[in-house]
């Protein structure tokens, strides 16, 4: 598989299966580990550097028992629009893209897996999920740890588990998000309440956009803070417990949304579809928001219907690495803005099979 | 004034920026300013990095404890004797450099896990490391003996452990490429 498919593709293989959940988008796991013998990214020379990929491409390459299929991209080797792409689809961190030597990845077909090596930890596991699938997406990020594991020994300590650069990693090495779309908490102001109550029951809330974009077409993104201390089984049972907790809220402050002011939330997401289908220009702020108001009002069955696939896809392509990638040259800001406007008119105006079928969103009220 | 991105036309638009609880005023053009919204991904510049957030919290300590750790570092700096790293060194830059780091440093480990941790010992699933490297430690131990018991022309004996190594291996790399 070479770099071009990851690079145009905006709805990857492990999108495809929605589950008809519009609250929660997604579910990530990542699993940090490190190899026995030799220092951490931030302390090591370049041949122990080249050492530990050795080891991880053999171990991923190697064995025919091998059940994935891993491509594998050093970042040293990729033009800058190309690794910004990776972190826009969130395959790579954003510290993996800034890297000038070390440092590369391995992605299966469908994207739901990507390793990342020499971040910075020696290895890094991401499985990603559509939906609220954290148990399942544990199993299958453990299944490669385990695979891995067969090959490669571990970084572990029988007190503190499997070692980490970062002390918030140390123990289980295991952080999984859930990433949420609550635009009804958002316009009602009662994120900032629930986002305190959250980090006291020790998760993080942070934008998908990265951090300081809190609020951008309000998805939001909530992850364990702890990783010792607890087993895995017990870290991803409190997330699922928050996270339904914070579904149910999203859920009744729609309700609530509907009863109070039904025409004004009826006029205000219409307009929002309406600037989507017609708008010039549309900066990536304005398009986030009018995304957010058009999938809100898909779910709420006041719009015509859309898939939740294809506005992830939106989601994914509002975003500046891609648009340059669609037109194929870098843009000034101002010319992305009108770039962005005619791809999502193209993108919404392609005919959408799921829904023909006259499948709405099941969580509609 | 000259613009400090471009450094090539006039600065018209100021930017305050408070990090740390410092304020920071930057000055730019109006073209490069308007490239400094949330989406823009500039990989040049450092953001205000986690690590650095995250290392000034684990800084943070009650007043006392901040003196009992200073002069208990200031006594004796430790090194890391694998990657050199002191404790300073990581209260500044919130990362261990290697896992020797973990011993190294075990005596500072408890009272830093504790706050930001849900406890000090890791209750998750447990690595197989450890019997791993004593199985491929007894499967040398056995080839030895296969030598010994060839040389000595104790074939029976010699097949059994033959049989017996086979069994470890196969522990080891579950079927997979039967060499070691």
């Amino acid at each position: 598989m070479n770099i071009e498919h990851f690079l145009t593709n905006a709805n990857p293989g492990w999108m495809k299966n929605e589950d008809g959940s519009d609250i929660v988008i997604s579910t990530r796991i990542r699993l940090a580990r490190n190899i026995a013998g030799t220092r951490f990214p931030n302390s090591f020379t370049e041949e122990e550097a080249q050492g530990i990929e050795d080891q991880v491409m053999n171990a991923l390459f190697s064995i025919e028992q091998n059940p994935y299929h891993f491509s594998y991209f050093p970042i040293k080797d990729m033009p800058q629009l190309q690794r910004q792409i990776l972190v826009e689809k969130h395959l790579i961190s954003p510290n993996l893209a800034k890297r000038k030597k070390i440092g590369s990845v391995f992605i299966t077909e469908d994207e739901a897996f990507s390793i990342m090596v020499n971040e910075e930890d020696h290895i890094r596991i991401q499985c990603l999920a559509c939906g609220m699938h954290i148990e399942d997406a544990f199993e299958k990020a453990r299944k490669i740890d385990r695979y891995l594991s067969r090959h490669i020994t571990y970084a572990y300590q029988e007190r503190y588990g499997y070692l980490t650069s970062c002390p918030t990693n140390v123990g289980t090495g295991l952080r999984a998000s859930v990433m949420l779309h609550l635009p009804a908490l958002t316009v009602t102001k009662q994120m900032n309440a629930l986002i305190q109550m959250m980090t006291r029951l020790g998760m993080v809330v942070r934008g998908i956009y990265g951090e300081g974009s809190e609020n951008l077409g309000s998805v939001y993104q909530i992850s364990n803070q702890i990783t010792l201390g607890k087993s895995e089984l017990d870290i991803l049972q409190e997330l699922r417990d928050v996270v339904e907790q914070v579904i149910r809220k999203e859920k009744s402050a729609r309700k609530a949304l509907l009863i109070r002011a039904p025409s004004t939330l009826e006029d205000r997401l219409s307009r929002s579809l309406g600037t989507l289908k017609y708008a010039k220009i549309l900066t990536s702020e304005e398009a986030a928001s009018c995304l957010s108001n058009v999938r809100l009002g898909v779910s709420l069955g006041l719009l015509e219907p859309i898939s939740q696939s294809r506005l992830n896809e939106c989601m994914l392509l509002i975003q500046p690495g891609f648009i340059q990638q669609y037109v194929g040259t870098t843009l000034q800001p101002a010319e992305r803005d009108m770039y962005r406007a005619k791809l999502l008119q193209d993108k919404l105006s392609e005919q959408d099979e799921s829904v023909n079928n006259g499948e709405k969103g099941e969580d509609s009220i | 004034m000259i613009c400090g991105h471009c450094k090539q036309r006039p600065a018209n638009v100021t930017v305050t920026q408070v990090q740390n609880d410092q304020k920071v005023e930057r000055y730019y053009c109006e073209i490069c300013a308007a490239q400094f919204h949330p989406f823009q991904f500039e990989v040049s510049e450092e953001p205000v990095s986690i690590q650095q957030f995250i290392s000034n919290w684990m800084n943070f300590l009650p007043a006392s404890t901040t003196k009992e750790i200073k002069q208990a570092t200031e006594k004796k700096t430790t090194n890391c004797p694998t990657c050199g790293l002191t404790y300073r060194q990581f209260l500044k830059q919130g990362k261990f450099g290697c896992e020797n780091c973990y011993e190294t440093f075990n005596a500072q480990l408890p009272q830093l896990l504790e706050r930001i941790q849900a406890g000090t010992k890791h209750v998750g699933f447990k690595e197989q490391t450890i019997s791993i490297e004593k199985i491929k430690h007894q499967i040398e131990t056995l080839r030895e003996q296969l030598q010994q018991a060839i040389v000595a022309e104790y074939f029976e004996d010699a097949a059994k452990i033959r049989d017996e190594i086979r069994l470890l291996e196969s522990k080891v790399y579950s079927g997979g490429e039967g060499q070691l």
